[in-house]
């Protein structure tokens, strides 16, 4: 279903590995962002961040549960925003023991 | 460095290090602190730096080797149905003498440069080892003292300044702690920035382009681009590389049930577009959140006791149409606030009545005024018509008016008529012509 329709295009995991990420090696980072999934699997009709995150943080599975992993972050805020129903708590990375981006050309 | 700066400034974007820039010519003490590895580290645009106040930070930055990409002298405004664009195009030699009128930029190599050049500033002025750029560090929390902010702090450590700017970008975490935002900020005046940085060879992409020298195209995208989204397409060429992006409405996108990245392959397999990237191969993905310009994003005020609030973090941004301008103005609000704190270090008087005078400065300058005269060009731009029956019917005329069939041609007022009735109503049109009348 993720899969894009045309062949010219990129699937996300493709477009995010011509990320670089700090701390990669790092096993023992800090999340930047703390989502409660009990809230989006609960109240939340709409579940918008799986679709508006650029790098696919959030994900569905079979049964329709919102999952979300900090790892692939890009540090967009988009989600800060799109969620209307306080589940995210959204932070910058820390410097040395958080993940995030650092962009080569941006 | 326990001692009290004149200043600090958070965020190591355009609008802080163009705050640092002024400060350091004005031999004014400050701390910079960015939280990426390097000034530009975080920082993602379209991006086009428009107008011509870079001159102002970097005199004669066009002999500068390092710095922007290209300056643009071409334009192109691209209506798109699913097979045809339709294009106003302009092009000049009027914009070929510096200072530009506009240079396109990547942000982790031209605020690198920027900071670079800060550096130097500071090594030329009064107070050589009293002004830092710090990278790597984040500013976690700002520090008040009676309600008046007092400086910041960053893990164990504080610092103090007579003065904080904050510039921290659109995700303005310090400016919501200290109230002048609020702590939730809805999706209707925020808009997602995606992007692809497209490499090819600089010969090949002159070629391509018509480009000579540095010189460079910028081509907006409105209609099949965004797959019925508010919004609208862009690309602008670097030196090797192309840029190209959407910038899509995040309350639009959220009710539309696509996912950006999908929508983004859309406008890359449009014919059109298909053609000019032909053969480039993708070097960076990125993304950001972006104000869009709506004037009632701002914060609730732009400064406050010991305070002020510059570039995007302010949501300092205008689309009218013809451009869009983020990174001109913080800019040029990182210069006026710089030069708010010189006057009031000159003055010793940092109260809330002369920190106004930043306000003042805002609302006189070209930031302010054109947002305020600008803001019916923004509501135009956000019509649902402006996304699909528009391009469509500018698309549908064009394809008839440029067919030669063998058949009797008609009138172009008939092929016109036609357009119209397919793809909207003269109803709509009308509306729209008023509000476009009005707003430009």
């Amino acid at each position: 279903m993720s899969q894009t329709k045309d062949k010219s295009g990129l699937s996300v995991s493709e477009r995010l590995g011509l990320v670089s990420f700090r701390n990669q090696g790092r096993t023992d980072s800090k999340p930047h962002i703390v989502v409660e999934t009990s809230i989006c699997n609960s109240i939340c009709t709409h579940k918008c961040t799986t679709r508006v995150c650029p790098a696919k943080c959030y994900t569905l599975d079979d049964e329709g549960l919102v999952h979300f992993q900090y790892e692939d972050c890009i540090e967009c805020g988009t989600c800060m925003y799109a969620c209307d129903q306080g589940a995210v708590s959204w932070n910058y990375p820390h410097p040395e023991e958080g993940k995030g981006v650092n962009w080569t050309l941006g | 460095m326990e001692e009290k700066f004149d200043a600090i400034i958070v965020g190591g974007g355009i609008a802080g290090l163009s705050a640092a820039m002024t400060l350091a010519r004005g031999n004014a003490k400050f701390l910079l602190i960015e939280r990426g590895a390097f000034c530009g580290a975080k920082n993602v645009s379209g991006g086009v730096l428009w107008g011509s106040d870079l001159a102002k930070l970097v005199p004669e930055y066009w002999n500068e080797e390092g710095g922007f990409e290209r300056f643009v002298n071409h334009r192109r405004l691209t209506f798109m149905d699913d097979q045809s664009a339709f294009s106003v195009d302009f092009k000049s030699t009027h914009f070929n003498e510096a200072p530009y009128s506009g240079v396109t930029v990547l942000r982790a190599i031209f605020d690198e440069w920027l900071a670079g050049k800060v550096q130097q500033a500071i090594e030329a002025s009064a107070h050589p080892d009293e002004s830092f750029l710090a990278t790597d560090i984040l500013v976690e929390e700002v520090l008040l003292e009676n309600g008046r902010v007092v400086g910041i702090r960053a893990g164990e450590e504080r610092f103090y300044a007579d003065c904080v700017i904050l510039a921290e970008g659109v995700n303005n975490l310090l400016t919501r702690q200290i109230g002048l935002e609020k702590d939730y900020v809805p999706v209707d005046y925020m808009a997602i920035g995606i992007k692809e940085v497209l490499k090819l060879d600089a010969s090949k992409l002159e070629d391509r382009f018509q480009l000579r020298g540095r010189s460079g195209l910028t081509n907006e995208f409105v209609g099949y681009c965004s797959d019925g989204i508010e919004g609208g397409g862009f690309l602008y060429t670097n030196r090797d590389s192309i840029s190209l992006g959407l910038v899509l409405g995040l309350k639009d996108l959220k009710n539309s049930g696509k996912t950006p990245y999908d929508v983004l392959n859309t406008f890359k397999s449009h014919p059109v577009v298909a053609d000019m990237i032909q053969g480039s191969v993708a070097v960076e993905y990125s993304a950001h959140a972006v104000s869009t310009g709506d004037i009632r994003s701002l914060p609730s005020e732009l400064f406050g006791d010991g305070v002020l609030i510059a570039g995007e973090a302010a949501h300092l941004l205008l689309n009218a149409g013809k451009a869009i301008q983020g990174m001109d103005f913080a800019l040029r609000s990182g210069i006026l606030a710089a030069e708010t704190i010189l006057e009031a270090k000159k003055a010793t008087d940092y109260s809330t009545a002369m920190l106004k005078n930043y306000r003042k400065a805002l609302e006189n300058s070209y930031v302010l005024k054109d947002m305020r005269s600008f803001q019916d060009a923004v509501h135009l731009l956000h019509q649902p018509e402006m996304f699909g029956p528009i391009p469509n019917l500018i698309c549908d005329f064009g394809r008839q008016f440029f067919t030669i069939s063998g058949e009797p041609t008609p009138k172009a007022s008939q092929m016109m008529h036609a357009a119209v009735k397919r793809n909207a109503s003269y109803w709509d049109l009308v509306k729209l012509g008023i509000k476009g009348a009005r707003a430009l």
